[in-house]
């Protein structure tokens, strides 16, 4: 975030219109999630599939103590009611799906024994994971989406990232 | 010994998980033993509370100033310690009275933001619900609102949900509870106490008539207080409004009259504008008192040709002189309704003048009119007003606005007490003046810029007695207003009693009201169950499913696998040839 505020311009343009540039160029930071997801998973000894789980959990309970919690300690607790804090808690969910998948594809992207054949496939995952919130944003200012309908498309976007990192994943350690 | 309880806390430690769930649990104790914050609601509104106070030791209006309960409209069955939301548009006084005897928690009103185009019979129909309100006895509180979208939304929302109580089906009732929108209702703010060391205030001014001691007094008296069924919202245009600007008016043309030695009369005048009076007359009551019981020499005392009360002035085409006792031949009293008749007769032939004659009563908790505090007093006197009942709800609604007022009647009305005012006083008649002589003409004329632009400053606050505290900025106006065209102006303060109040004012009269959007306790279990179906689902499809998960990919990896060694061997095949 300090990273952030410090290298990049505050968007100055209309209210409507959505910096379709400057918010690429924010998500390209993102890669340094994976840098840390691989330093995290580098540190634990163990078999590869806890080494995934141990980081991915421990990556996604920190991501919601610390941009969900407060929100929801304060304004949850309340008498009145929103809808938006049970949105909050299923893109938690969601969140956690996604960091699994990411820890797997960065786990598997660092085995010196992965086959050609998947590095493709496996790159371009990796490349949705990270610009993932960036498609997301764009989809919900190209077509307006509703709140609901932003959930359901990021469930399935990270749903069908989590199936193929999987997929990919089991004929990994599986297969060969 | 020592070694092995040792080993054993160890080993009890070492096994069990306490340490690890306890933390577990932290987070749900906070949750439950913290305060719950105060959350934005989904609408604030500023609500006026109906009038509380005492008059004489009997309790009138609400009694009850804090509210926290859930919405409803009248249309829903169940209405205990519920807020019944009404619009005024929509109110009946039957409804409103079947919400009480249902011991509802409170009633909120809520009125539209242009009350002046309101249709007449709606507000001829709340004038007269007014004074009803205000006598049962309310112990739940009753708000008064003005609407805006918001409101008007939360109202909707709400009756849909009340009317659609009764009727659905169980399933209906369970989609319901999903999707509909309960309000809770939260008033901020303490409960309503009694306010001590109110002081009304009254204003009194005096123009000196030329020619030594012992002249006669003339006393032109209006209340300026207001009243209504809700002090924040009382208005009162007319009933006082026309009443104060009238005096005002007629204190500056007087005063007019007055600077020049050719014009000064052999009258004094004294001018007073009283407060609280709505509430019985207390300014009144305690001025004649103090001037007449315990002052040694007042203009009041000694000859005191008669009173003038002025009050609602503002409308109609109509004029009648109040009186308590007929007045006797030969009196100066019996020349100024002389006068009045003449000068109506002559000049305004399309009003409509007549005495009325009403006994006092003093059975009664309320005086009628202003007078009657001086004739108690056996001082002459007489109220105007286009009124010809003291009944009259217009001279104690809400709905007194100042549209209510129309400044040519309030001119012309000006105009005729000030005409056969003069004529008494300059005893024209006798003097062989044509009664179609018109005196307030040109410079001396009667400046309706003025009346209007009085009644505009009158009108933009309200000036309930309970509001109208003694350094306001509305008394601070009336006295320099006094002050240039009267001398010796002074105020005159009434505090009630301590052991026998003859009134009691309470406080509290305006909050601000929360509107929080609330969901019904069937809605939690709703989602709990809805949260453990879908934990259940994700368990089983981990768990049973994970082998048909793998056979459902293994097919696109093999495709992948196949395009690969497909690429390949088209290069292969490429070298060959």
């Amino acid at each position: 975030m300090l990273f952030l505020a410090t290298f990049f311009p505050t968007w100055e343009g209309g209210a409507g219109a959505y910096d379709f540039v400057g918010e690429f160029m924010k998500a390209t930071v993102d890669l340094a999630d994976l840098v840390g997801l691989h330093l995290v998973m580098s540190r634990n000894a163990g078999k590869g599939e806890y080494k995934i789980m141990v980081a991915a959990m421990g990556w996604a309970t920190a991501e919601l103590v610390m941009s969900r919690c407060i929100p929801l300690w304060v304004g949850a607790r309340g008498i009145e009611f929103d809808w938006k804090y049970i949105q909050m808690s299923i893109d938690s969910n969601i969140s956690l799906g996604h960091y699994i998948a990411m820890a797997a594809l960065v786990w598997m992207f660092t085995r010196y024994d992965l086959p050609k054949r998947y590095r493709l496939p496996l790159t371009l995952l990796l490349g949705l994971s990270v610009y993932k919130a960036f498609f997301m944003e764009s989809f919900v200012h190209v077509f307006l989406l509703g709140s609901w309908t932003a959930l359901l498309v990021k469930a399935v976007i990270t749903g069908f990232l989590a199936l193929s990192s999987l997929g990919l994943f089991v004929t990994l350690v599986h297969g060969n | 010994m020592l070694e092995e309880a040792g080993e054993v806390l160890e080993s009890v430690l070492k096994a069990s998980c306490l340490p690890l769930s306890f933390l577990l649990f932290v987070p749900a104790v906070l949750l439950l033993l913290g305060p719950p914050p105060a959350a934005e609601a989904a609408h604030e509104f500023t609500v006026y509370r109906m009038q509380q106070y005492e008059l004489g030791g009997q309790p009138y209006g609400t009694r009850n100033a804090v509210l926290n309960t859930e919405a409803r409209t009248v249309e829903a069955d169940v209405l205990s310690r519920r807020c019944v939301m009404m619009r005024l548009v929509d109110f009946s006084y039957e409804q409103y009275q079947k919400a009480l005897r249902q011991s509802a928690g409170a009633v909120v009103i809520i009125l539209p933001k242009a009350m002046s185009a309101l249709p007449q019979d709606v507000v001829r129909q709340f004038m007269e619900i007014e004074p009803e309100m205000l006598a049962m006895e309310t112990i739940v509180p009753v708000y008064f609102a003005v609407e805006d979208e918001e409101l008007l939304s939360i109202y909707e929302q709400t009756r849909v949900a009340s009317t659609s109580q009764g009727s659905a089906s169980a399933a209906e009732v369970l989609l319901h509870t999903a999707t509909a929108n309960g309000f809770q209702m939260v008033t901020s703010g303490a409960q309503s106490k009694a306010v001590s060391d109110w002081l009304i205030t009254s204003l009194e001014g005096r123009l000196t008539g030329l020619g030594g001691e012992d002249l006669p007094t003339i006393v032109i008296v209006a209340h300026y207080d207001s009243f209504g069924v809700a002090p924040w919202l009382s208005h009162g245009a007319d009933s006082n409004g026309s009443g104060i600007s009238g005096l005002l008016e007629l204190a500056r043309l007087f005063s007019r009259l007055y600077t020049y030695k050719r014009t000064h009369a052999g009258y004094n005048l004294l001018f007073f504008a009283s407060g609280g009076g709505k509430f019985n007359y207390q300014g009144t009551k305690r001025w004649l008192e103090d001037n007449l019981d315990h002052t040694d020499s007042s203009l009041l005392q000694d000859n005191v040709a008669f009173v003038l009360c002025l009050d609602t002035l503002g409308r109609g085409n109509s004029l009648h002189l109040h009186v308590s006792k007929p007045p006797k031949e030969g009196t100066l009293q019996h020349a100024f309704l002389r006068e009045l008749e003449m000068v109506v007769a002559s000049q305004f032939p399309e009003v409509k003048f007549s005495m009325v004659h009403k006994k006092i009563n003093l059975a009664e908790d309320m005086l009628a009119w202003e007078h009657e505090r001086f004739a108690i007093r056996r001082l002459p006197a007489f109220t105007i007003s286009h009124l010809e009942s003291h009944r009259d709800g217009l001279r104690n609604s809400i709905m007194d606005l100042r549209s209510r007022v129309d400044s040519k009647t309030l001119t012309r009305n000006t105009r005729i007490i000030a005409e056969a005012l003069t004529r008494v006083i300059y005893n024209l008649t006798e003097k062989g003046a044509p009664a179609d002589l018109q005196i307030f003409t040109e410079q001396m004329q009667i400046q309706q810029e003025q009346l209007e632009s009085v009644m505009d400053w009158l009108t933009s606050q309200p000036r309930a007695a309970q509001l109208v505290d003694k350094d306001s900025t509305f008394l601070n106006t009336l006295e320099y207003y006094m002050s240039r065209y009267l001398k010796d102006v002074k105020q005159h303060h009434v505090k009630a009693d301590k052991r026998d109040p003859e009134f009691v004012f309470y406080d509290q009269l305006k909050q601000v009201m929360n509107a929080y959007r609330v969901k019904p306790a069937i809605f939690d279990l709703l989602l709990a169950l809805c949260i453990v179906a879908y934990l259940g689902v994700a368990y089983v499809a981990v768990q049973v499913r994970k082998k048909e998960l793998i056979l459902l990919f293994i097919p696109f990896f093999k495709l992948s696998e196949c395009m690969s060694q497909v690429r390949s061997s088209g290069i292969q095949v490429k070298l060959r040839v």
